[in-house]
């Protein structure tokens, strides 16, 4: 019966301490979001589109592993109801017409994270129907990000510094391609610099990039690391499905490093500046 | 003021027309032969006069006394040996003249000290508009005749201006002029002051042949020392080191002669130089994309003084795709320019979670050593890769890094603290919503950190996770080295848990690395408010500060106490006793205090001359005379004539009394009244027709007998 007593006791202290802990620290899976960059998705309650979603991201994240000085972790999804988001770096939101928008505590926060730095990318996932004036994704991403504190957007333009954060591109490709991507719209001034080939652009980092290429189905691996959705046919699809992936590493590249690799072209003439002021010295 | 006026009973023209009968009736008579023809006349122009109405009039009159004005400066240029006895003689004597002048009254005018140097000529005028013009009979100044304010002179004076010089006739002075000094210098450019040494005055032989020995202070340093011989300008070149006030004080010891000097304290002058930053180039070498990056890249970008040179390692030389360089936007790190050649034009370098992967050669670390050895500066923003194998430590630059990692990282949300060091340290002291005890105001936690030991000689200003080293501060040579263990500040600017004050912490740990004199641990400050009002403070990290020696521009030393006014801050307010050159000191930590103007206008020149005066006397046919060779004597001449000269009993100064009076009322007196004027034209018309009758009567009695 004593030790009965003791047990209980002592699992009480265990349980409070739980709940303490619970209360004082935060989500586990947040903190290593946190500290190893892991990409997030929203989880839309589809089940399989946010295994899609998850597939992707894993996708992405072991090429990124795999070729560039970004390691991010395990993807995690993240309901925003309950998750805070001021750990988190990207967002990916795939856009169904079946869910719930969020609560206003979680628009809150989710305008909160674009504010301060976060990026979320849209994806309607109808870049095969969208435009033809059936019925596309637009009215439910209209109807979800309309609480969100969205810039003014622009198709981003062929200067954009997406177009040559890590890789060249020319368009965003994902399971589909040839949809428009829209960003965060450049300034009216935005000049070109002399002898620099694109425009000085978004200095600062769109909070939200929009498409319809179903990119996480173009970058979803299973746990073999096979591609898990078919895209075009044969060495087409496999292309489109590389430039996809290239689009990925961009777009992570764009979110940590900004305006980096816009600012790059100017180093030349920084360089070119000590080098003048040395001669003159 | 009486004359005589007339009041005509009829208009002139009749008047005159009766005048005119009068004479006409006169001549015709004398023509007739009449005998009373004069008589006639007088009596016709009798009644004109009596018709025009003279009167007599006149005025009630006041004698005014004359005013003399006596001015004696008494400005600082006035307090060197024997002037001011000079003046208080002369003053006395020239008082003691006046008051025995009849109807002359005095008014004294001092001048006194200014903060734009002696005013007499605003003294002057202001004291001559002050009194009426008619009643000005003269000016006398006791003046060394040193006035600044030449444009203020009156042209002229109603009565004659006197200047009397104090000072001796051998007076000499050598002084030094600042001719040109720049107001401000970008730092480590150097900029040109020119001045030169001037004798003034009677100079001895043995003097003048020999050059003035310079010394040159750059904040109190001795920069460099050089002869200079009078007359010759010198372009000295000056470096201004830091940021903020660069005080270059020039002097030269009083010349060695049987006769000193008037004054030394024209032999030196501060010149005050704002050292001004070019812009700031700041190296940021991240070693991957990460959540952070950007926080570093927004700090930078958003300081419109700073060049940002940046790389990010996007791919390490040991991961490879298939892809055509051509279809990749990466470009090469120019290592070897960087940290090889180029490495001297940077202020900062930044290693954000940088791991040594092999981009680095190692003789580039050792580059990097000496250059923060000889001023650089480096920070560390050090993510969990410091406790791996892939750490700066243990690249050659470990030996410079304020602290070595143990390999353990804390993955534990922890608060970042003050450490007694940091709530004294400029760069962590004052940051806004420190954690403190008993205010709601909190920071939010960070989430990782690498356990370190820090080395003896840093200051670690934050704490972290039990209570381990979050930010760490050393100087290695001239340079400086920051490190933060953590590479989570960006939580602070996202707002986790309410974030914390990342952008203002980061600019003070980079402005720290770039020896910002506002960020200095160990500083004297001093704030000059009003005129000659000082705020002394003292940053130190030491518990106390001792008292503040404060040097006079004489060389005699006090002493002011500081109270402590906040950690590590210690406040005085002391006026300083007049402008000039002061000396701040609290043990190895001194400043330079510039007060007023470079040098004191006062003893900018100090020889007695009648430059500026003189023109003014001459003008009014005053003198300008040296009380050295006696106190003249007074006279009272007429308006206009010479008011100085030499008498038998030496040189005499006049003043021309004005005879000034005020008419308080007027009388208006007919010449004669009405019935004298009547029996006088009745009698003259009466003595006309006598004449005549007896003259008539007699002309028959001679005719007839």
């Amino acid at each position: 019966m004593r030790w009965l007593l003791t047990f209980a006791a002592l699992l009480w202290a265990g349980l409070w301490a739980g709940a303490l802990s619970a209360q004082d620290g935060p989500d586990p899976r947040l903190v290593r979001a946190a500290d190893e960059v892991a990409l997030a998705y929203m989880l839309t309650g589809d089940a399989e589109v946010d295994a899609a979603s998850q597939a992707g991201l894993r996708g992405l994240s072991q090429l990124l592993n795999a070729r560039t000085t970004v390691e991010p972790g395990q993807p995690i999804g993240i309901d925003p109801e309950t998750d805070d988001l001021s750990l988190l770096t990207f967002l990916y939101w795939p856009v169904t017409d079946a869910q719930a928008p969020p609560s206003p505590q979680a628009y809150v926060r989710l305008n909160h994270f674009l504010r301060s730095g976060g990026m979320i990318l849209f994806d309607t996932r109808d870049g095969d129907i969208a435009g033809l004036g059936g019925p596309d994704g637009g009215a439910a991403l209209q109807a979800l990000a309309a609480p969100l504190d969205i810039p003014p957007l622009a198709p981003v333009p062929a200067d954009h510094v997406l177009t040559r954060s890590f890789y060249l591109l020319r368009d965003f490709p994902g399971r589909y391609q040839g949809g428009q991507v829209w960003a965060e719209a450049p300034p009216a001034d935005a000049q070109a610099a002399e002898g620099v080939p694109f425009r000085n652009l978004n200095d600062g980092v769109s909070p939200v990039v929009i498409g319809g290429n179903a990119w996480a189905e173009s970058w979803a691996v299973d746990e073999n690391g096979l591609p898990m959705f078919s895209i075009g046919s044969g060495f087409e699809g496999e292309r489109q499905r590389e430039m996809a992936y290239r689009f990925g590493v961009n777009l992570i590249m764009y979110v940590l490093t900004g305006n980096y690799k816009s600012d790059q072209v100017h180093v030349p003439a920084l360089l070119d500046r000590l080098r003048q002021e040395e001669v003159v010295q | 003021m009486s004359g005589l006026t007339f009041d005509p009973m009829l208009a002139w023209p009749l008047v005159g027309a009766l005048a005119l009968l009068a004479l006409l009736v006169g001549l015709w008579s004398l023509w007739r032969g009449l005998r009373g023809w004069a008589w006639r006349g007088i009596a016709g122009l009798a009644a004109a006069a009596a018709l025009a109405g003279p009167a007599l009039e006149s005025g009630i009159r006041h004698k005014l006394s004359d005013i003399v004005i006596l001015l004696d400066d008494r400005s600082a240029s006035q307090s060197l040996p024997g002037r001011a006895e000079q003046t208080d003689a002369a003053v006395e004597e020239l008082t003691r003249q006046l008051a025995a002048l009849p109807d002359t009254e005095i008014r004294r005018v001092t001048v006194s000290d200014d903060p734009d140097g002696t005013q007499i000529g605003t003294a002057l005028t202001r004291a001559l508009a002050a009194e009426p013009q008619g009643r000005v009979a003269g000016a006398i100044a006791v003046t060394d005749g040193l006035a600044h304010d030449a444009p203020m002179l009156p042209a002229t004076a109603p009565g004659p201006v006197h200047v009397l010089l104090t000072g001796q006739a051998q007076d000499w002075d050598r002084r030094l002029v600042i001719e040109e000094a720049p107001a401000y210098g970008l730092i480590g450019k150097p900029v040109t002051i020119r001045l030169r040494v001037e004798d003034q005055g009677a100079v001895p032989a043995e003097v003048a042949q020999t050059p003035a020995r310079l010394r040159i202070l750059l904040d109190g340093k001795e920069m460099r020392g050089l002869d200079l011989p009078p007359g010759v300008p010198l372009d000295l070149e000056v470096v201004p080191e830091h940021a903020g006030q660069n005080v270059v004080s020039i002097g030269f010891d009083a010349p060695q002669a049987a006769l000193p000097e008037l004054t030394d304290r024209n032999n030196s002058a501060a010149v005050q130089i704002e050292g001004v930053r070019d812009r700031l180039r700041v190296l940021l070498v991240s070693g991957a994309p990460h959540a952070g990056e950007r926080t570093w890249r927004n700090l930078l970008k958003s300081d419109a003084n700073v060049d940002l040179i940046h790389f990010t390692i996007l791919r390490p030389p040991d991961k490879m795709d298939a892809v055509p360089v051509d279809e990749m936007s990466l470009i090469a790190f120019p290592t070897h320019e960087l940290f090889m050649e180029r490495i001297r034009d940077f202020d900062l370098i930044i290693f954000d979670r940088y791991r040594v992967r092999g981009i680095l050669l190692p003789q580039y670390y050792d580059n990097i050593r000496r250059y923060v050895e000889e001023g650089g500066a480096i920070l560390v923003s050090a993510g969990p890769e410091m406790s791996s194998v892939e750490s700066l430590n243990l690249s050659p630059l470990g030996a410079i890094l304020p602290a070595r990692p143990t390999g353990r990282i804390y993955a534990e949300p922890f608060l970042p603290r003050l450490t007694e060091d940091g709530a004294r340290h400029p760069v962590t002291a004052g940051l806004p919503g420190a954690p403190a005890e008993g205010s709601d105001s909190h920071w939010g936690r960070w989430l990782r950190m690498s356990q370190v030991i820090p080395d003896p000689r840093a200051q670690v200003v934050l704490s972290g996770a039990q209570d381990q080293p979050l930010l760490l501060f050393s100087r290695v040579g001239k340079g400086r080295v920051a490190m933060l263990t953590s590479d989570q500040v960006w939580l602070w600017g996202r707002g986790f848990e309410g974030g914390g004050p990342q952008l203002e912490l980061l600019r003070r740990i980079a402005h720290w690395s770039m020896q910002e004199p506002e960020l200095e641990e160990e500083a004297l400050l001093a704030d000059v408010g009003g005129e000659l009002t000082v705020t002394i403070t003292r940053r130190t990290m030491n518990p106390t500060a001792g008292p503040v020696t404060i040097t006079r521009p004489d060389g005699r030393t006090e002493e002011v106490a500081l109270a402590e006014a906040g950690p590590g801050r210690f406040t005085a307010r002391w006026t300083a006793p007049g402008p000039g050159l002061y000396r701040l000191a609290d043990g190895e930590i001194s400043r330079v205090l510039a007060l007023g103007p470079a040098a004191p206008r006062e003893f900018e020149e100090t020889v007695a001359s009648g430059a500026v005066l003189g023109p003014l006397a001459q003008a009014t046919q005053g003198a300008v005379l040296p009380l050295s060779d006696g106190m003249p004597g007074l006279r009272t001449v007429r308006e206009g004539r010479p008011a100085h000269g030499q008498g038998v009993g030496g040189p005499w100064i006049a003043i021309t009394p004005r005879n000034a009076a005020s008419v308080s009322g007027m009388t208006h007196r007919p010449l004669l009244p009405g019935w004298a004027w009547l029996a006088l034209i009745a009698g003259l018309a009466l003595a006309g027709w006598l004449a005549e009758g007896r003259g008539r009567l007699r002309a028959q009695a001679a005719a007839g007998g």
